[in-house]
């Protein structure tokens, strides 16, 4: 059955997950879905497939290593977890027995950010900095769930890895309306568009960009929001693009350490291309490990809440 | 092992041919070790000289003309600092030129390095190195088998001191669970590390009561006997049995050449024109007194 979904509708993202795999396990008999002990989410596969469907256990490391084992053969497996666990623990097997291969492995996960009250071990923040850093690695962080469906199809055709990060997964926003935009691997979105300045962004915290911007509309201010759901590779047109159009002034928001995120990646291109904007601020999480609270608590505690971002776009906007 | 052979494999070598293949296997790697100033992982190499011998000449259903036939047994290096072992005696079976190997060994551009890579080598099954990766590779391996109904094996050489790493018995529990008889471990038991004898720093004991407390069929044979050798690739069950195999092989880290043998100096090294006469001479010498 597809999922049908609604403009502003709270989803469950992961949801989308197992029914995508489940759907695409009809058209690819050398899909193969495994976990360490994280399979809620893959049910429908698991009772689709069974003979495809591998648990291991608290194993993450081989969970990644048989996964290369089957792709060496032919096959396409995902890997679906906690990414906290994935992107650390198994993190030499993603580099070494998936990435120096370039094999079609899928990394996709949930609770990526600060979502909650796990505390420090159950947050993945420096996951995207460390996915960032492998070679051949692809690497797209979600928060709207039409999109976790469409992405995960897409990434059916690639040769190399992919890493699908996705916050808790249990809430999430739909963001858009189905078809309004095209989604592409390596391209990001313009979620709202907006001349004055622009706030990057990605996963879970679009939804607050769009919220900030729509704030600031009542200033009489224009603000554009771009979801840079890929961030490897990264789209420098639309940064160069964005950077002319939109008066050299940027906000990236991220629900990550705000050095070697988004921000970082967004810098490196500016950087390497001589750009020199009008004004610059990066929200995300600062050194520190993070503690216990709601998802907004921890946001606003750390300076990259939903005020945070209104503040820090108005002061780019005032830059001179 | 009792399966459509390949090109090549129907006519296979006696123990004593098999014996002095690993002869040759040993010579050809001093003569890396001779020529090539950097270091080669030569007492690992030569610990798991028979055992390559053993496989590439006798066990593994492969075929070199032909290295993609999906019918073809994979073999995985686990312990990928033994790269070189695994190329000179993937060439003397005809997979590579052993010239080649020797000519550009660890030279830029070169397919032949310290540890095995799948993309510049195709002819080998994986890229491998950091030790403790290679069992879960095989578990993968070995279930994609299965699930197409294939009936090869799965053969996977593992160092002794990389069992210590943590990933090897995630993959050793998974093979289990999965009934995976289609997967066979070696373990070259040499009982050294790099940098110490093995139960010196770390108690591996009792090594073989482990793997059987994780439900694997365990072989325990002499490393260096190639009739030991021979006979357990024989007594391996079908590849449809429901235990996975570990053959424990008692090695010695530098066989056959005395003064490398059990010496800690000698986990890598290179070997100058003198002294790799001395150590040629060393294992003939280690030789003519096992044949006597």
């Amino acid at each position: 059955m597809p999922v049908t979904f609604t403009f502003g509708e709270m989803l469950s993202a992961r949801s989308v997950i197992g029914s995508t795999l489940a759907e695409l396990g009809a058209d690819y008999d050398n899909l193969w879905v495994l976990t360490p002990d994280i399979g809620a989410t893959l049910v429908e596969f698991r009772d689709t497939y069974p003979e495809r469907f591998l648990d291991v256990g608290l194993a993450e490391q081989a969970c990644v290593g048989i996964a290369a084992g089957l792709a060496y053969d032919g096959n396409i497996p995902v890997v679906s977890g906690m990414l906290p666990f994935l992107s650390m623990r198994a993190l030499e097997q993603i580099r070494t027995d998936v990435c120096y291969p370039n094999l079609p492995v899928k990394i996709i996960g949930t609770h990526g950010g600060l979502v909650g009250n796990g505390g420090s071990t159950h947050y993945a923040v420096e996951d995207l900095a460390l996915m960032c850093a492998l070679t051949n690695m692809t690497v797209t962080s979600i928060g709207d769930p039409l999109m976790v469906g469409e992405i995960i199809r897409q990434s059916m055709t690639m040769q190399g890895p992919i890493y699908i990060r996705l916050a808790v997964g249990k809430k999430d926003m739909v963001l858009y309306e189905p078809g309004q935009h095209k989604v592409r691997i390596g391209k990001g979105i313009i979620a709202r568009e907006g001349t004055d300045a622009t706030i990057f962004t990605h996963g879970t915290t679009v939804a607050q960009a769009l919220q900030a911007a729509e704030e600031i509309a009542k200033d009489g201010r224009s603000v554009r929001v771009v979801d840079m759901f890929t961030l490897k590779p990264i789209d420098e047109e639309l940064i160069l693009r964005c950077a002319e159009e939109t008066d050299g002034r940027f906000v990236v928001l991220e629900d990550h350490l705000a050095y070697g995120g988004l921000a970082s990646r967004i810098a490196d291109v500016l950087a390497d291309r001589g750009v020199c904007l009008t004004a610059f601020e990066r929200l995300g999480i600062p050194q520190v490990y993070a503690g216990f609270g709601e998802d907004e608590q921890l946001r606003d505690k750390h300076g990259y809440g939903l005020k945070d971002t209104i503040a820090a776009t108005r002061r780019v906007l005032a830059a001179s | 092992m009792g399966r459509t052979p390949l090109a090549g494999t129907e006519q296979r070598h006696s123990v004593q041919e098999l014996e002095d293949l690993a002869f040759e296997l040993r010579q050809k790697l001093l003569h890396l070790c001779g020529t090539y100033e950097g270091a080669v992982h030569i007492g690992g190499d030569l610990s798991a000289a028979d055992i390559f011998t053993a496989l590439f000449h006798y066990g593994l259903n492969v075929d070199p003309s032909d290295i993609a036939n999906p019918e073809r047994d994979r073999f995985v290096l686990s312990k990928g600092h033994a790269a070189v072992c695994m190329y000179i005696a993937m060439a003397m079976r005809g997979f590579f030129s052993y010239e080649g190997i020797v000519q550009t060994y660890g030279q830029l551009d070169s397919a032949y390095g310290m540890h095995p890579c799948k993309v510049q080598l195709p002819g080998v099954e994986c890229s491998t190195g950091s030790l403790g990766h290679g069992l879960p590779l095989a578990v993968g391996m070995a279930l994609s088998a299965r699930h197409r109904g294939d009936d090869h094996r799965v053969v996977c050489l593992l160092g002794d001191g990389e069992t210590g790493e943590g990933s090897v018995w995630e993959a050793v529990m998974a093979a289990r669970s999965n009934r995976l008889g289609n997967l066979v471990a070696f373990v070259d038991r040499n009982r050294q590390l790099m940098t110490s004898f093995a139960e010196e720093r770390v108690s591996f004991e009792p090594y073989p009561d482990k793997w059987r407390a994780f439900g694997w069929n365990v072989v325990e044979i002499d490393g260096h006997d190639m009739s030991q050798l021979v006979a357990a690739i024989d007594a391996l069950p079908d590849t449809d049995s429901d235990t996975p195999t570990v053959v424990i092989a008692e090695t010695v880290k530098g066989k056959g050449v005395d003064f490398m043998e059990r010496n800690l100096a000698w986990h890598a090294g290179s070997l100058g024109a003198e002294d790799l006469e001395r150590a040629l001479a060393a294992l003939a010498a280690s030789r003519e007194k096992e044949t006597v």
